[in-house]
């Protein structure tokens, strides 16, 4: 418990058992944190991985061994993949026990390992300290992710007394997280970008993990180059700003991908070239050089080959090659830089999304999603803290909802889980507890971690919930219409849905049912308005719309579908 | 594909080994021979202690040698990988070594 505190956590989100019954005890006498007692250990991992997102600390959950440690695992794999900071401390069999099949034993680190930055078994008791110190170390630095502590039951015996010693300074000599970006290299960028014609920056998720979004405004004040970002980097550059593309990748906007597709330079920063983002490896960016900024070296040339690799915290980076352009005597080519900002404004105008769906007159009651999104910018100005689950709703939103501020987008990019949302939503709340916290979902996504509504309402947590209800699996669904006949095997239940209003008044919440065009504005500002409640708002939406633009598979960036019936 | 040796330093503790094996196997390489003694005779990894500022002791350390059959530019990404592994302190192939994100002259092979 106490080093615990001393990593200055303020909450825990965990499931008692057996084998972790000593640690529970601890904390009931205590007050230096709050345990928030959810409902399944899937919900500790992604509430806990939400608090992290949204705050930039490491979130902390406590399970119990065997079945509590393996419902912990989805939650570790999500964190792994967009880089979390999170420490699962698994309870453990007792140390005489182990490896003899005992009740709720499983080998936790064994599990977790592929999908942990480290793990940690606590053999002596008194190297708790040590270890806790060294798990929230290294989960926190170099490129971030989850560490598991697992503790076996007589490790934690209150009878075993010990002095309480903690280091100033975790020291690790086979991990050196620190990487300075090497001179030689951000000269050679500076250079390339001032005499590039057509230049992008691309920006992922590694700018917000590192808190770089204010040198990266800084280095776009001076190169006033076309910026389009991840789904993991949305909000690391203002989506207001004139500069900004959107989203680019599978369900990125016409100019990006144009954008990227037609560069002769990329600067990559904080990203990884993740598949979604590529298209074909072989068919990507034909003319661009590529700059890639990244903290963690195996990210680097390990799916496109960097022309001008930089190692380092993108931060430090960043502020490097702001410092070294300012020094160059080279000059970026300002009418080819206008001729690329007017072609891609021209692009933007061509295909680009429609932002102002929700102010056109329809004569369908039936409501478009997007529509959705836009009344919910609307209606929150664009300030909330957006969870979202997985799938059409989520590209929605990454779509429609401009983020102008880092760490307000947060959802499952690289595992893509299902039942995210919720749990997450819960963490972003009780660290901005005035702030408004919505989750956006879909009817499938929601059922997925459904129970958490009950640790909601034992903590008093007002979420605001909006269900994107399209009776069925959208993203499966919009995939089978295009790729499989249309057959749209076992993504469909319109007849075994739930009543959300009734299922959230019985969990003590307020259910608002909107089917209507007409309805959706009002209800949201009704859920709005009731600040100290958990609002369910289940929206009925079109369920033949689709998400596009969307990438043409196994082609290259600008081979896009941009609806049912037209590609470029 | 070519056969290549690759030489990890790595730290002598429980679960560091099958660390580096599970590596391979959850980024789809192949291991051909794997062989792994104890350190006890520091004199050529001086450099490693200097660099690290650091003192090997008795049985802190480990020495693996593994072979496998991949491209030059798989080669690249699993020396990256396996530097990246908290246990390992130093990896080498022909070509290049690791010491924890930086590159060196000296190779341990």
């Amino acid at each position: 418990m106490r080093a615990l505190k001393d990593e200055g956590v303020k909450f825990i989100f965990g499931y008692p058992g057996g084998a972790a019954l000593h640690i529970y005890d601890a904390i009931f006498k205590q007050k230096a944190f709050e345990h928030i007692l959810v409902r399944h250990e899937q919900g500790a991992t992604h509430a806990a991985d939400g608090y992290s997102r949204a705050t930039g600390k490491p979130g902390v959950a406590l399970v119990t061994s065997g079945p509590g440690a393996t419902n912990a695992i989805t939650g570790l794999a999500t964190a792994y993949m967009d880089s979390i900071p999170l420490i699962v401390i698994s309870g453990q069999v007792q140390s005489h026990l182990i490896g003899t099949d005992s009740f709720q034993e499983t080998d936790m680190i064994g599990i977790s390992r592929p999908i942990v930055k480290h793990s940690f078994v606590v053999h002596d008791t008194k190297d708790i300290p040590r270890i806790v110190q060294e798990a929230f170390y290294i989960a926190t630095s170099g490129r971030p992710g989850p560490v598991v502590i697992d503790i076996p039951k007589d490790k934690t015996d209150p009878n075993h007394l010990y002095d309480y010693k903690r280091e100033k300074k975790v020291s690790i000599r086979s991990y050196q997280p620190k990487a300075l970006p090497h001179p030689g290299q951000i000269k050679k960028a500076s250079k390339n970008i001032l005499s590039a014609e057509r230049p992008v920056i691309y920006a992922g998720g590694g700018v917000i993990l590192g808190n770089a979004h204010k040198e990266l405004m800084a280095l776009n004040k001076i190169l006033k180059v076309p910026v389009t970002n991840t789904l993991m980097g949305l909000g690391s550059y203002p989506a207001n700003n004139k500069y900004f593309m959107g989203m680019l990748g599978m369900h990125g906007t016409y100019q990006a991908n144009m954008a990227m597709h037609n560069a002769d330079l990329i600067i990559a920063i904080g990203a990884r070239f993740d598949d979604r983002i590529t298209n074909t490896p072989a068919l990507f960016a034909p003319k661009a050089r590529i700059i890639h900024i990244d903290v963690d070296p195996a990210s680097i040339s390990k799916i496109i080959n960097a022309d001008i690799p930089i190692v380092g915290q993108v931060k430090e980076s960043l502020t490097a090659l702001i410092k070294e352009i300012k020094r160059s005597k080279l000059k970026m080519d300002s009418d080819a830089l206008d001729l690329w900002n007017s072609q891609i404004a021209t692009w933007r105008a061509k295909h680009g999304l429609d932002h102002e769906l929700y102010l056109k007159k329809t004569k369908s009651k039936m409501i478009l999603p997007q529509v959705v999104v836009q009344e919910l910018y609307q209606a929150t100005n664009g300030n909330a803290w957006v969870t979202s689950d997985v799938g059409q709703h989520q590209m929605f939103v990454a779509q429609y909802y401009h983020f102008n501020k880092p760490r307000r987008w947060i959802n499952s990019g690289g595992l893509g889980t299902m039942g995210f949302g919720l749990p997450a939503a819960m963490g972003a709340k009780l660290a901005y507890p005035k702030d408004e916290v919505v989750c956006v979902t879909g009817e499938g996504s929601i059922q997925m971690c459904i129970q958490e509504l009950s640790t909601c309402l034992q903590y008093n947590l007002p979420i605001k919930i909006i269900n994107i209800n399209n009776e069925a699996l959208g993203m499966v669904k919009q995939w089978q219409d295009m790729n499989y006949g249309g057959r749209h095997s076992e993504s469909t239940y319109q007849d075994s849905l739930p009543d959300f209003v009734k299922l959230a008044e019985s969990y003590g919440h307020v259910g608002i049912k909107v089917e209507k065009n007409s309805d959706l504005k009002n209800a949201l500002e009704k859920a709005f308005s009731m600040k100290d409640r958990l609002v369910f708002v289940d929206v009925y939406v079109d369920p033949a719309e689709h998400v596009y633009p969307m990438l043409v598979a196994n082609n290259s960036l600008e081979d896009m579908w941009l609806s049912k019936d037209k590609k470029t | 594909m070519i056969k290549r040796k690759l030489i990890l330093i790595m730290e002598n503790k429980p679960g560091a080994l099958v660390r580096v094996v599970g590596l391979f196997h959850q980024r789809g390489y192949n291991i051909e021979s794997l062989h792994v003694d104890p350190v006890d005779d520091f004199s050529s990894y001086k450099f490693i202690e200097e660099k690290l500022e650091t003192k090997f002791k008795e049985n802190e350390i480990s020495r693996l040698t593994i072979q496998t059959l991949v491209s030059d530019s798989l080669m690249r990404q699993i020396l990256r990988q396996l530097n990246k592994l908290i246990d390992v302190i130093a990896v080498s192939n022909e070509e290049t070594t690791y010491l924890k994100g930086v590159l060196l002259d000296e190779n341990l092979l």
